[in-house]
């Protein structure tokens, strides 16, 4: 048995580290062409504000990631950050409520949201693609009529200090924050019980439930938890700019988050998720948009970019497991 | 009585139910919902939705998605734009060519999801970006306004309340219909969605039905972005923008299956009809625009309930 246990492990651990490594090699590849070419690239200024950018990616790639875990997916991240931007604005400015219940608060709505979803996908048994692209557009919908499409501006001053804010000169708090969500998510996906039925009633849903795991409540769960890292993703965008935008969000989200977990290996059928792996595919989509931004180029182009290494990575790994043999 | 039973039990019969209860409450609600003119502004509006409807209707038909049909679009109508204006090619031309680049497009979805086996959602999302990020690199995001003044009127013209934009998605209806129940490929395209494995032991190639129906959809993503060309009068790089929600909502709502193999071109329509009839009412009321984007959401989610509830209600008795 131990053995049997032992072997599944270290196979898994093969399995992750692969690409994981042609991940980190591509990224430092692309770090060291950027700064040939441009060495301001690796300048305190431009790291602080890669770190940065770089938060808000790797939250929203785990947003996305604790439902693929489940099996399903979740296009209502984006509408889900955008109403917890615009609460947290509301709440500050006009009730003149402190910074970190307004936070609190603000991520309490994002959870709730998630619970809706992952309530309607239970219960009518939909498909999750079809019920959170209804109601990312339900989510925005009800957001822009609330807000007037207005940008709520007069944030108190605490809130841009957290964004402009630089532990030992170089890295800001969101990255930290977003370093420390990695550390639980591990953690939880490994250890806890709650994490390890998640994956369960993604890998096998049927033999999950028959083993007793609550296949439902799990959904629900990774749906609730998915909300609640949406709803950080926004605030760190709040932080950042300093005032909370309707536009922030919405489908501009939805690449970035499929991206993070795909190109670290997470699938899309369910029960298996890579922490790493997510962290390195949102660490290569911030240095690409921030070499192109560097170089010049535009950011027109960088959605042609990301799609060709979306593509470019899915089809190194499907080749990959030929020779590798992947299980399942 | 079983007549009455039959009727409802067809997909689209609660779809025409409710856009004729939602065409009275209309007209209830304001006087100029049934003039001529409100009449074909409607219709045009939902003559570029038909047509995207039916695009993401033959990618489900075969038990896939795309996610890159407006995309698609917008390049179509970008490089369509340029043709005109750049090249100074001729009307048919430009619009014959626009419909080759749209089934090319089609066909890289197509062959990338049947060649690797990816999951057609993850190909889709990445050919998708690619073809936004052409369009907004070689555009910069700004429109091509050279369209031939012709071309413009036809996307205006109109006899009586009927827009001659809609003879399109009119024509591409029965042709689809006959395609999908009549013609060997279309059948066996059905056969692959509803159960590629038994349709492979019976002599069918999943992929090459997998590849045809990419390409057809990207056919008519390319038909869609000429003819939204057309309405608006211009080349705009946001044509396709606004697709994602429609191309789903359009066969969803119509009632047809995630699971593929089972699609209504005649509920897709209906349930266009029923989207471009809430969005005319929603403005003729005076109604804040932003609800209308909440009460797509909202009818989706209701109608997808709504059936559901209906299969196992019928299941049981």
């Amino acid at each position: 048995m131990g053995l049997v246990t032992d072997a599944g492990r270290s196979a898994r651990q093969r399995r992750e580290i692969s690409p994981q490594f042609g991940l980190m090699v591509i990224i430092v590849a692309l770090c060291g062409v950027f700064t040939l070419k441009q060495p301001g690239y690796i300048s305190p200024f431009n790291l602080f504000a890669m770190g940065r950018s770089l938060a808000v990616d790797v939250v929203i790639g785990f947003s996305q990631m604790v439902v693929l875990a489940t099996g399903g997916m979740n296009l209502s991240l984006g509408s889900i950050g955008v109403c917890s931007v615009m609460l947290s604005g509301y709440l500050m400015q006009t009730l003149g409520l402190p910074v970190s219940i307004a936070f609190l608060l603000a991520l309490a709505l994002g959870g709730a949201l998630g619970w809706l979803n992952g309530f309607a996908i239970v219960k009518s048994g939909v498909n999750s693609f079809v019920v959170t692209l209804a109601s990312a557009n339900l989510f925005s919908g009800a957001m822009l009529v609330l807000t007037r499409a207005l940008p709520i501006n007069g944030l108190p001053p605490t809130v841009s200090a957290i964004g402009s804010y630089k532990v030992f000169g170089l890295v800001s708090p969101t990255l930290l924050a977003a370093t420390m969500l990695a550390v639980l998510l591990f953690v939880f996906f490994r250890y806890s019980v709650s994490g390890k039925e998640m994956l369960a009633a993604g890998g096998n849903p049927r033999a999950a439930t028959m083993s007793g795991v609550p296949v439902n409540r799990s959904i629900i769960l990774s749906h609730m938890l998915s909300g609640v890292l949406a709803g950080v993703a926004g605030l760190m965008v709040v932080v950042r700019v300093g005032a909370a935008i309707p536009s922030v969000g919405g489908g501009d989200w939805l690449l970035p988050s499929f991206l993070g977990p795909v190109l670290g290996g997470v699938a899309l059928a369910g029960g298996f998720v890579s922490v790493t792996g997510t962290l390195l595919g949102a660490m290569l989509v911030t240095v690409i948009r921030s070499g192109l931004l560097v170089l010049d180029i535009g950011n027109f182009w960088l959605q042609l970019f990301l799609g060709l290494f979306l593509l470019a990575a899915v089809l190194a790994q499907r080749y990959g497991g030929v020779f590798r043999r992947r299980p399942r | 009585m079983i007549a009455l039973r039959r009727l409802i039990a067809t997909e689209w019969a609660g779809l025409g139910l409710i856009f004729v209860l939602g065409s009275v409450l209309s007209a209830l609600l304001s006087p100029s919902f049934f003039t001529e003119f409100n009449i074909y502004v409607m219709l045009r509006s939902a003559s570029v939705g038909m047509l995207v409807a039916f695009a993401q209707m033959i990618v489900l038909a075969v038990g896939q998605m795309s996610l890159a049909v407006g995309a698609l679009g917008g390049l179509v109508a970008v490089l369509f734009g340029a043709m005109l204006e750049l090249l100074g090619l001729p009307l048919l031309v430009a619009i014959a060519l626009a419909l080759l680049i749209g089934v090319a497009g089609g066909l890289i979805n197509g062959a990338l999801t049947a060649a690797t086996g990816i999951s057609s959602f993850i190909v889709t999302l990445a050919t998708g970006s690619v073809f936004t990020g052409i369009n907004l690199g070689l555009t910069q995001s700004k429109p091509f306004h050279g369209v031939p003044p012709d071309f413009v009127a036809f996307g205006d013209a109109r006899w009586s309340f009927m827009p001659a934009l809609l003879w399109p998605p009119l024509i591409v209806a029965p042709l689809l219909a006959v395609f999908l129940y009549r013609l060997k490929p279309g059948r066996r395209l059905l056969a692959v969605g509803g159960n590629a494995y038994a349709a492979e032991l019976s002599g069918i190639s999943p992929a090459a039905m997998v590849v045809l129906a990419h390409a057809i959809s990207g056919g008519l993503a390319g038909l869609a972005a000429v003819l939204a060309v057309a309405q608006l009068g211009a080349a705009q790089p946001e044509i396709g923008n606004t697709w994602l929600l429609i191309s789903f909502a359009g066969p969803i709502i119509g009632g047809a299956s995630l699971n593929g193999g089972s699609v209504s071109i005649l509920g897709a329509m209906l349930a266009v009809m029923v989207i471009a009839l809430i969005e005319n009412t929603l403005v003729l009321v005076k109604v804040d625009p932003y609800w209308v984007q909440f009460a797509l959401g909202a009818l989706v989610l209701l109608t997808v309930g709504l059936n559901r509830w209906r299969a196992t209600h019928a299941a049981k008795t």
